[in-house]
């Protein structure tokens, strides 16, 4: 077997005993959602810590609901299934809950919580292997080593941010609650990313996520999202991206966006999308909505360029930069989407 | 000699009650409930827990190994290295090129080192890490022509021909002149890449020597014969003190059909520490264990005549074998020696090479050798249809080999349901109607192909049957066949036993199957090159009909009547002019015992003579052959460069099908795995000699999302000499999906795709390519 | 706040509910369920294909719902339910079936178990899909087991399998079968 290697593990009841435990434990411990990333990590020894506080037992911090201000609360243990299937999510925030669908496979969406998904690790195909293999080659930056095997002769790791639920959740401004044993603070998901592959999130080893809160979309708000990936399910991203459209009761564009995932560290928010979009209104003028969705797409490709960081051919990931921007605002605009394969 | 005697195509007992009846699996409730046990699901008192450790480096030599960390960690039991194992095995006697661990030098990233044995898996890992290795680097080669190029360093250093590992060169016919008189002349470059079985079961071994000094290994490999012959050579003990077993076993498809290092360091491992050991390989470990499908670099040319008549075939290979030579020297024949029907040409010569390089060894998978020319040459083909403006179908129709006819390469070819299966694909994916008239974007493709049923090379040559088989009849009724055969799921057992009850009038219930075990069991040669279903099946026949005679006179006797109006059917005999009288088969044993003896008997087959009449002309001869059509429906995205196949339909001529529910099973299984490999599956090796990904994350087998609807359309050319006419079903319908697949990309975009596998990277390129070529045209009439 | 007495002491005992007996077995914390299942309590019908989430043969039913149990620590499995493959046939006898379970059944029939291995994770993940829907269309049938790869059957047969399962309805009919001809 591929066997973990040993620790202590705790499964607090409550919240503040699970604060506490992480305050004591602090850099040694790892916290434990559904495990589904976490453990395949830790069979490839590139975690080892020597305690894992597991979640599962910390009430409070499931379930989906609308806040009286018509904000919409997940907590971060919910399931990605649950995610998936909820209606509400479904009706009011459709990319979410179409990336959420497009998470590996069905059993592992059942395990797979949002909020692990948020803080899922970087990929990379030199670090996502077995100790073995990532001695055979040398070690990189990431984990135990010193070099980059992507960018030669980079000093920083681009491993790719590959959750597909945060570029979703970035198109809707969420909000991150946070925990520590001693306060709460509340961080818009845009400011948590940062472009270091080592560790891409602005979460202090003693604190929680405890809950997603994305604020009450406009009424007119469109989303949807596309996932590139060689299979039908299982694999992850090859490229994610979501798309926000608000329009106006006349049908015009008064709020736009489009956030891309798994190209480096952090996912990208593309640049000026917001403005050639604006004032378009994809029901009554298409072909000029088309066009501006056309300038986004190639705003999308000069901003976007995967590196060779995940399996496989990052030319043509590239490639399906402006396509998969395209596609997917298209969608958003139609209310469909997910945009994939299958 | 009985073992060679044609058993006929006719039921046994006036009509079949078992055969053709699909019935269920022997061993599929066992399996559904979760009974049956696999080699980790076995466990010992006392089991200790094996680990390998294995080379970092593509390729070193060997300095020095210092394990004495190791051994003095608490719970460690034994450690052991190459020195301990120094005998060379392989599973061709020509090429014996392995050791269990490195003796002096490690040929790929993976290559076994030392093994451990300790009480539990955890200390086995920890053990792991305290063995020092001293490695003295040396120039990995991971190109293979730069194998081809230069021998040296040498990867195996007592080979003469540098890193050359086999080299064929054969030519039937007037090459030569075939091409210079040529209406037509289609030539091409293909690549076929490198890809593995992927079995969803990972090898796995647990060896126990008993204080009688004899060594049992349940092992999950399909060729328990060998495995028991390699122990014995490697470990020293004569074979009679060593018992193989094969457990059930999670698919294979040729992954498991070498010697492999866990089953001799396991052994071993128990032998010193008096101690059961089990050895189970991670994924990675399984993706260096390899033995997959060899990638070849093609060239082709190919002649014909302005009608589409073949003339000639010219073939020109550069095999990249990987480490070590495993079944290297067949693949390397197959890869000429099978591409000779199902089409007829006069003259044909192929020059194959297999070179080693620093990478996990490739050996057989499913259609072994001959996928990747079938690939090329289909390809060539469809071009040949193209350039003369012939119906793809039409073209292959006029180069029918046909049924009792002799190839190039002078392999015999009895029953051929080859145009038969061509009408079936062609008619059932409405061919004439939807191709060329789909929209752009869609498209219909076609391929043929032929394999072989077993061949009667025997691996190592020997005067004995390929299949021996076992009859035991009790008194209760039942019957037991101890057969050989290895049951890696493709049903061989219950093969056996719809055979024996056919052939005894029984019911299925009444007979059970004891396999591969070599204590047990008669010999077989293994579960490769499509032999089961034939061979096994054949030798079943005649050990039945040895007994049948048997019982019946013991009834008949006892009735006083007539023998020929005594009938075995469903369980019970039958006097055919008194249908008041009937016995139960239990009293019918009862009574040809009493008057007989112990009730059993024996049965076997081989082969006829057969193949050309030269050097490796008895190289995938074999007694017959099965015939594949695929038609395939794509969709292309011409934007993304995704190929979908939405649709394959599979006619495959399997002879008799004596179960058609098992031989769908295997035509969508070998489609499926066709179309896996040409779209996404790649087993590489990184630039930094490392295979790129070796999980089933990065490896990707098709899921039940991506998998298209596969129809299946048996067609039966009853073979005069397999068992009640059938051939086989196991591998032949995997050959012609590939080439199909590309040829359906061509209908649907006008892209000839010639390098697999078929990214959607590559196919964006050419349809590039494609639009640039026609530019230029319409640049220059513009500018004039 | 300092938390005592949420460390487990060295053997403490952990109780699983598996097929609905409760199992008592001491193990380290760093066991998954699977190895608990396969290596301590002797059910080892449940598979291991890869250890790490991506080819479903570990597949049990969590509460009812198929999780990966090479992904599942065994002590975050303590009050739940975890139901195996070795657990269908006597679960559906107690329910006043008789044989196997109906799935396993259809499996059986529609020659969809090949080399078996990917099969207890199969079945269970088709059995949860049919406990929820018992008429699936094919798309859903295959979106269910999207998570279980198998090498052997292509799935055609697999698809057969529960398509006989969803009782009548043209959306279920199988997608293909075999069709002999003889010449
Ligand atoms: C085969 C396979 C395929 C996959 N495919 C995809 C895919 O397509 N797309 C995708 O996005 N993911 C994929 N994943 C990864 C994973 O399943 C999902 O990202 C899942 O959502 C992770 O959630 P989890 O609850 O299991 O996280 P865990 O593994 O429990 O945690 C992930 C990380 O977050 C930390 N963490 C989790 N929750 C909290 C919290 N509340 N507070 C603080 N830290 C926390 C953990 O310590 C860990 O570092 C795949 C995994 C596998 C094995
Ligand atoms: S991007 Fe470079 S440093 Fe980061 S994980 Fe990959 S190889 Fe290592
Ligand atoms: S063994 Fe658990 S998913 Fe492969
Ligand atoms: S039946 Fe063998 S893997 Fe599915």
């Amino acid at each position: 077997m591929l066997r973990l290697p040993s620790f202590r593990l705790e499964q607090p009841d409550t919240l503040p005993q699970a604060l506490a435990l992480l305050d004591q434990a602090g850099p040694e411990a790892a916290v434990l959602a559904g495990g589904t990333d976490l453990l395949p990590n830790m069979k490839h020894e590139l975690r080892r810590p020597s305690v894992v506080i597991a979640l599962s037992r910390v009430k409070g911090l499931t379930g989906i609901a609308e806040a009286a201000d018509g904000a919409i609360e997940i907590g971060a243990m919910t399931p990605l299934a649950e995610v998936a299937q909820s209606a509400l999510v479904a009706r009011a925030l459709p990319a979410l809950a179409q990336a959420a669908a497009l998470v590996a496979g069905p059993q592992l969406r059942q395990r797979g919580t949002l909020g692990g998904n948020v803080l899922l690790d970087t990929r990379c195909q030199y670090v996502n292997q077995s100790h073995f293999w990532r001695s055979a080659l040398g070690f990189c930056l990431k984990k135990d080593g010193t070099v980059c095997h992507v960018v030669a002769g980079g000093s920083r790791c681009v491993a790719a941010a590959s959750a597909d639920t945060v570029p979703a959740l970035m198109t809707l401004g969420a909000v991150l609650e946070v925990a520590r044993h001693d306060r709460t603070r509340q961080l818009p998901i845009d400011a948590f990313f940062v472009a270091d592959g080592i560790v891409n999130r602005r979460l202090e080893p003693t604190e929680l996520l405890t809950r997603v809160r994305v604020p009450r979309p406009a009424a007119g708000h469109r989303g949807a999202y596309g996932k590139l990936r060689e299979r039908g399910s299982i694999d992850f991203p090859l490229l994610g991206v979501a798309a926000r459209l608000d329009l106006s009761e006349a049908g015009v564009v008064e709020h736009a966006d489009l956030v891309l995932t798994s190209l480096a560290a952090a996912p990208r928010r593309v640049a000026g999308a917001a403005d050639a979009l604006r004032g378009s209104a994809p029901g009554h003028a298409p072909a000029e909505f088309e066009t501006a969705v056309r300038r986004v797409a190639e705003l999308a490709r000069r901003q976007c360029r995967p590196l060779p960081n995940l399996p496989g051919d990052h030319e043509w990931r590239g490639e399906m930069v402006p396509v998969y921007a395209r596609r997917t605002l298209l969608a958003a605009a139609a209310g469909q989407g997910p945009v994939h394969h299958v | 000699m009985g073992a060679r005697d044609r058993h006929g195509i006719d039921p046994p007992w006036g009509e079949f009650r078992h055969v053709g009846q699909g019935s269920t699996k022997i061993d599929g409730l066992a399996k559904a409930t979760g009974a049956a046990l696999y080699a980790d699901d076995l466990s010992l008192p006392l089991m200790l827990h094996a680990k390998t450790l294995r080379s970092p480096h593509p390729h070193a030599r060997l300095r020095a190994i210092d394990s004495g960390a190791a051994l003095a960690l608490p719970g460690v039991h034994a450690v052991i290295t190459g020195r301990d194992l120094p005998v060379r095995y392989g599973i061709l006697p020509w090429s014996q090129d392995e050791t269990a661990l490195a003796v002096d030098k490690v040929r790929f990233v993976g290559d076994p080192v030392a093994a451990v044995a300790a009480v539990d898996e955890d200390t086995a890992n920890e053990a792991l890490k305290r063995i020092r290795v001293d490695y003295e680097l040396l120039h990995p080669f991971l190109d293979p022509r730069e194998s081809l190029a230069r021998g040296d360093p040498p990867i195996h250093e007592d080979r003469k021909e540098g890193n050359v590992s086999k080299k064929v060169e054969l030519a039937f016919g007037d090459v030569d002149s075939a091409f210079a008189g040529a209406a037509v002349v289609i030539e091409g470059d293909y690549d076929f890449h490198g890809t593995t079985h992927a079995a969803i079961e990972p090898h796995c071994v647990l060896a126990r020597y008993g204080p009688d000094g004899v060594l049992t290994l349940w092992s999950s490999t399909q060729i328990t014969h060998y495995v028991h012959r390699a122990l014995s050579r490697v470990l020293g003990l004569p074979p009679h003190r060593i018992r193989v077993i094969q457990p059930c076993l999670g698919g294979a498809f040729g992954g498991k059909s070498d010697p492999f290092s866990l089953e001799f360091c396991a052994s071993l491992l128990a032998i010193r520490t008096a101690r059961p050991v089990k050895m189970l390989y991670t994924r990675e470990e399984v993706f260096y264990a390899h033995r997959g499908r060899h990638p070849m670099q093609m060239r082709y040319r190919t002649a014909a005549g302005p009608d589409g008549r073949l003339a000639a075939v010219d073939a020109r290979i550069l095999i990249d074998g990987g480490a070590y030579s495993s079944y290297g020297l067949v693949t390397t024949y197959y890869s000429g020696q099978l591409l000779t029907g199902p089409y007829h040409f006069p003259a044909y010569r192929f020059e194959s090479t297999r070179v080693f390089t620093n990478k996990p060894p490739c050996g057989p998978k499913r259609g072994h050798g001959s996928v990747q020319p079938r690939f090329a040459f289909e390809v060539q083909l469809d071009r040949l249809a193209e350039r003369l403006g012939l119906d793809p179908f039409e073209l292959r129709r006029r180069n029918l080999l046909g049924a009792d006819a002799t190839t190039v390469n002078g392999q015999r070819v009895t029953s051929n349901g080859f145009a038969r299966c061509l009408e079936r694909v062609e008619e059932a994916s409405g061919w004439r109607q939807r191709r060329g008239r789909l929209p752009r974007g869609r498209g219909l493709g076609m391929a043929g192909s032929m394999y072989i049923s077993g061949t009667n090379y025997p691996i190592y040559p020997n005067p004995m049957p390929q299949s021996g088989i076992q009859l035991k009849l009790d008194r209760s009724g039942l019957v037991t066949v101890f057969s050989g055969g290895n049951d890696i799921g493709q049903g061989t057992n219950t093969i056996v036993r719809c055979l024996v009850a056919e052939e005894l009038g029984l019911q299925l219930e009444q007979v059970r199957v004891v396999a591969a075990d070599t204590d047990l069991c008669p010999v077989d040669l293994g579960a490769y090159s499509s032999r089961g279903t034939f061979m096994i099946g054949n030798a079943v026949l005649d050990a039945c009909r040895k007994l049948r005679g048997t019982l019946v006179s013991a009834v008949a006797e006892s009735w006083g009547v007539d023998p020929r109006r005594v009938r075995f059917v469903d369980g019970a005999v039958v006097d055919l002019e008194d249908p008041g009288r009937s016995l139960p088969t239990a009293d019918a044993f009862q009574l040809a015992e009493a008057r007989f003896d112990t009730l059993g008997a024996t049965g076997s087959y081989n082969t006829p003579s057969l193949g050309g009449d030269y050097r490796g002309g008895t190289i995938g001869a074999s007694p017959a052959y099965s015939f594949t059509a695929h038609v395939v429906e794509v969709t292309v995205d011409e934007e993304t460069g995704r190929i979908t196949c939405e649709r394959a339909w599979i006619a495959h001529d399997c002879g008799r099908a004596l179960n058609p529910v098992l031989v769908a099973g295997q035509m969508e299984g070998s489609a499926y795995m066709g179309l896996a490999e040409a779209l996404v599956e790649e087993h590489e090796v990184n630039r930094f000699g490392l295979h790129r990904g070796p999980s089933l994350l990065d490896y990707r087998l098709p899921t039940s999302v991506d998998t298209p609807e596969l129809h299946s359309l048996i067609v039966e050319s009853l073979d005069p000499e397999g068992p009640y006419g059938a051939k086989e079903a196991g591998e032949g319908p995997l050959h012609p999906a590939i080439p199909a697949l590309s040829n359906a990309v061509f209908d649907a975009v006008g892209i000839r795709l010639q390098h697999l596998p078929f990214t959607p990277g590559k196919v964006l390129k050419a349809l590039r390519a494609a639009a640039a070529e026609r530019r230029p045209a319409v640049a220059a009439v513009s500018g004039t | 706040m300092l938390v005592r007495g949420l460390r487990r002491k060295i053997g403490v005992i952990l109780q699983l509910q598996v097929n609905g007996d409760v199992h008592e077995v001491d193990v380290p914390d760093h066991w998954t369920l699977l190895e608990v299942l396969r290596y301590r309590l002797g059910l080892t019908g449940s598979k291991q294909g890869c250890d790490k989430g991506d080819c479903g043969a570990c597949t049990v039913l969590l509460d009812g719902q198929p999780a990966i149990s090479c992904l599942v620590l065994a002590r975050e499995a303590e009050g739940r339910s975890v139901l195996t493959i070795e657990g269908l046939a006597p679960r559906h006898v107690a329910a006043g079936g008789c044989g196997v379970d109906p799935v396993q059944a259809a499996f059986d029939a529609s020659g969809a178990l090949q080399c078996g291995f990917c099969q207890s994770g199969m079945i269970l993940s088709a059995w949860a899909l049919l406990a929820r829907n018992p008429r699936p269309r094919p798309e859903e049938v295959r979106a269910a087991l999207a998570g279980n790869l198998c090498r052997c059957t292509g799935y055609t047969q697999i698809f057969d399998a529960v398509a006989r399962l969803a009782t009548a309805g043209a959306a279920t009919a199988p997608e293909t079968s075999p069709e002999a001809v003889r010449d």
